[in-house]
């Protein structure tokens, strides 16, 4: 390998891990959401509003983290509108996840205007580890990121062992397998589900935040660009299990900085085509993770965008 | 404490009230968001509703905008009925639209007018249907979520639109504009009021919404329809056949979306850009959901959100109130109609007295 090429595959690789970060916070979030079997397709929507209210703190405060912190919150609290909706009202679940979508893209698009076009003075500084970005190859790819993405990968690790591990998961998969056995087991099926909807719309938002103030640190209308949609797709090709959601967050992350590199060293290919690449690939691996889990029987939720209604036993 | 307990009927009058109240509503959280941005709700109000119905030529405009959300609801009533979802109207109007403009640019001269704009509706639905088919048959076949399916299509029919506009069809004379050349007389829909806008496409669109009626209401296909609606389970114990229902319903869905954008680039914008108003496809959910999934219901509510959206089109630059208050105005109504459904579908206890 010539070494400019080594260089270049270095560089790609590590854009591929910023920018799969994006999406990794949303799937996590949506993978116990969906867990506890209700289903938030507001995800565009929550994440939009945290690029927003992201990217607006840290332009009036400078104070980057606090920025991340609270476009995380918007998307918290943005998914307890679902939470409200789908739990306690026991809505349809679809059209109030969708209704969500709608509503985040038509607020940002709103309080938004007087941002657009402007930038961030600075992003998120990087953070090398001493010691570990020094592994060859790995090191520069995994270990020369900043904190938040670093945040991710505990992430995996911490919300795979809860899911597993721990009573709140025990509960967690139960009220998503058979509410009413878990009701009858004594689990508040409410307060679960309340608990990661929330936990949901909060990593949709980091989702956001991260967008703004480190991939893209400025302000358009509609700047997710669908990545609420494809992370929601992505938790179907996870199987909701969180260090699956790593690998479909990083294939949407290399598609889209492969697509990124070629466009900017200037190919032929039309870039409309190359813009759409990350969405068609996204389509593809919907379709063959939908026919894995059926081949293995690995199920959706059992009671995903079922209201629970206790008292009806 | 508050109590629930399932309803078997639905009193009428709940069933007008609450999307009433829901609309209310969302009108009232519109204006608390308008609030905000220190501009005084009432007169954005009267501004809005000024510039829907205020005059002859503004009233022709709502009419403009409901076309395409009348088209594309009622074929969205039809998929909802079953609880199926087709997120994709959006998509699909794109893919109608960039069919029939193969027909404007290329047979404008060869045909005559009514069979080139007969030959670009069964473009522009074949356009629609086909890009409704692959997620139905994902769906029908291979149980693929077509929620998701649908709404990556969308991305990825824009994705083809920009690169016509911006390769093969961009018309070399737009000075690297990414338009193609304005359609011949030939391809324009005729206008059904002179001096207005207002196209051909509104009779499509209510003879749509009366067809759907009747399908929904008179026909096997329609019966079927709605029984997978209520229990899927049930209806494949009694042996429907789901998988043809899901297609069916979908390529009469698609093709509606895709008569649309047709409509609008033949009717309304005569030549295919890059803008081309696909959001109705997401509004068009808004006004099936509104509707109750009425598709004579839908063309009062496509009136209503036409309305809305011309209004916030004209303060939008008079103003300067962004655009976004549609979004924001309409998945409040949504919010709270979905939360309302709770009371059409529940009594409501409270210490044991009967509140509504």
């Amino acid at each position: 390998m010539r070494p400019d090429a080594y260089a270049i595959t270095i560089i790609l690789l590590a854009a591929t891990v910023e920018s799969g970060t994006i999406l990794l916070f949303p799937i996590i979030g949506e993978i116990f959401t969906e867990r506890s079997g209700i289903l938030n397709l507001g995800i565009e929507g929550m994440m939009i509003i945290g690029a927003l209210v992201g990217f607006a703190t840290a332009f009036m405060t400078g104070q980057i983290y606090w920025a991340f912190f609270m476009g995380m919150l918007a998307g918290g609290l943005a998914s307890l509108i679902h939470a409200f909706i789908s739990i306690t009202l026991r809505g349809n679940q679809v059209v109030s996840g969708l209704a969500l979508s709608i509503f985040g893209l038509g607020v940002t698009n709103f309080y938004g205007q007087e941002f657009v076009n402007l930038q961030l003075a600075h992003t998120i500084p990087q953070v090398i580890i001493p010691g570990l970005s020094q592994i060859p190859f790995f090191g520069p790819i995994l270990f020369k990121q900043d904190y938040m993405v670093y945040l991710s990968y505990i992430l995996v690790i911490i919300t795979w062992f809860i899911l597993f591990k721990t009573k709140a998961g025990i509960q967690l998969r139960a009220v998503g397998q058979n509410a009413q056995a878990a009701d009858a087991m004594g689990v508040n099926v409410y307060k679960v589900r309340y608990f990661w909807t929330f936990f949901g719309g909060l990593m949709a938002g980091a989702g956001g935040a991260y967008l703004t103030l480190n991939c893209a640190p400025f302000w358009l209308d509609g700047i997710t660009a669908g990545r609420g949609w494809v992370a929601i797709a992505l938790v179907i090709f996870a199987r909701w299990n969180p260090p699956y959601a790593l690998i479909g967050a990083y294939l949407f992350g290399a598609i889209n900085a492969l697509q990124f590199q070629l466009q900017s060293m200037g190919t032929t290919i039309p870039s409309a085509l190359l813009s759409m690449q990350p969405y068609f690939l996204t389509f593809i691996l919907i379709i063959v993770a939908t026919l894995l889990v059926k081949a293995k029987h690995i199920g959706v939720p059992k009671e995903l965008g079922i209201p629970y209604a206790r008292e009806e036993k | 404490m508050l109590k629930f307990e399932k309803r078997e009927n639905i009193p009428l009058h709940l069933r007008i009230l609450i999307p009433l109240i829901s609309i209310l509503l969302g009108v009232l959280i519109g204006g608390i968001a308008v609030m905000f941005s220190q501009v005084n709700p009432l007169t954005v109000y009267k501004a809005i509703f000024i510039g829907a119905f205020g005059s002859t030529y503004v009233f022709s405009e709502t009419i403009v905008v409901a076309i395409p959300l009348l088209l594309i609801s009622v074929g969205l009533i039809l998929v909802f009925k079953m609880n199926y979802w087709n997120i994709g109207a959006y998509g699909q109007y794109i893919m109608g639209a960039i069919f029939c403009t193969y027909f404007a640019l290329n047979s404008a001269e060869t045909m005559s007018r009514p069979i080139l704009l007969m030959m670009m509706c069964i473009a522009g639905m074949v356009g629609g249907a086909l890009w409704a088919l692959i997620p139905a048959a994902l769906k029908a076949y291979w149980k693929v979520n077509e929620v998701i399916t649908t709404l990556l299509l969308n991305y990825i029919a824009l994705y083809i639109l920009k690169f016509l506009m911006y390769g093969p069809w961009r018309n070399p004379r737009s000075f690297g504009f990414p338009l193609t050349k304005i359609f011949d007389l030939n391809a324009q829909l005729p206008k059904l009021i002179s001096h207005t806008r207002i196209h051909l496409g509104l009779i499509f669109g209510i003879i749509a919404a009366i067809i759907i009626w009747i399908i929904i209401k008179k026909t096997k296909f329609g019966y079927e329809i709605r029984v997978i609606g209520e229990n899927e389970i049930a209806a494949r114990y009694a042996g429907i056949n789901i998988a043809k229902n899901i297609i069916l319903a979908m390529i009469i869905s698609g093709g509606l979306a895709g008569l649309a954008g047709m409509a609008q680039i033949s009717g309304i914008i005569h030549m295919l850009q890059i803008e081309i108003n696909p959001d109705y496809g997401y509004t068009a959910i808004i006004v099936a959901w509104l509707s109750g999934l009425n598709a004579l219901t839908a063309m009062i509510v496509s009136f209503f959100l036409g309305g809305l959206f011309a209004g916030a089109s004209q303060i939008q630059i008079t103003m300067k109130v962004p655009i976004g208050i549609v979004g924001l105005i309409e998945s409040s109504i949504l919010f709270f109609l979905l939360g309302g459904a709770i009371l059409t579908n529940y009594k409501l206890y409270y210490k044991g007295r009967k509140i509504i």
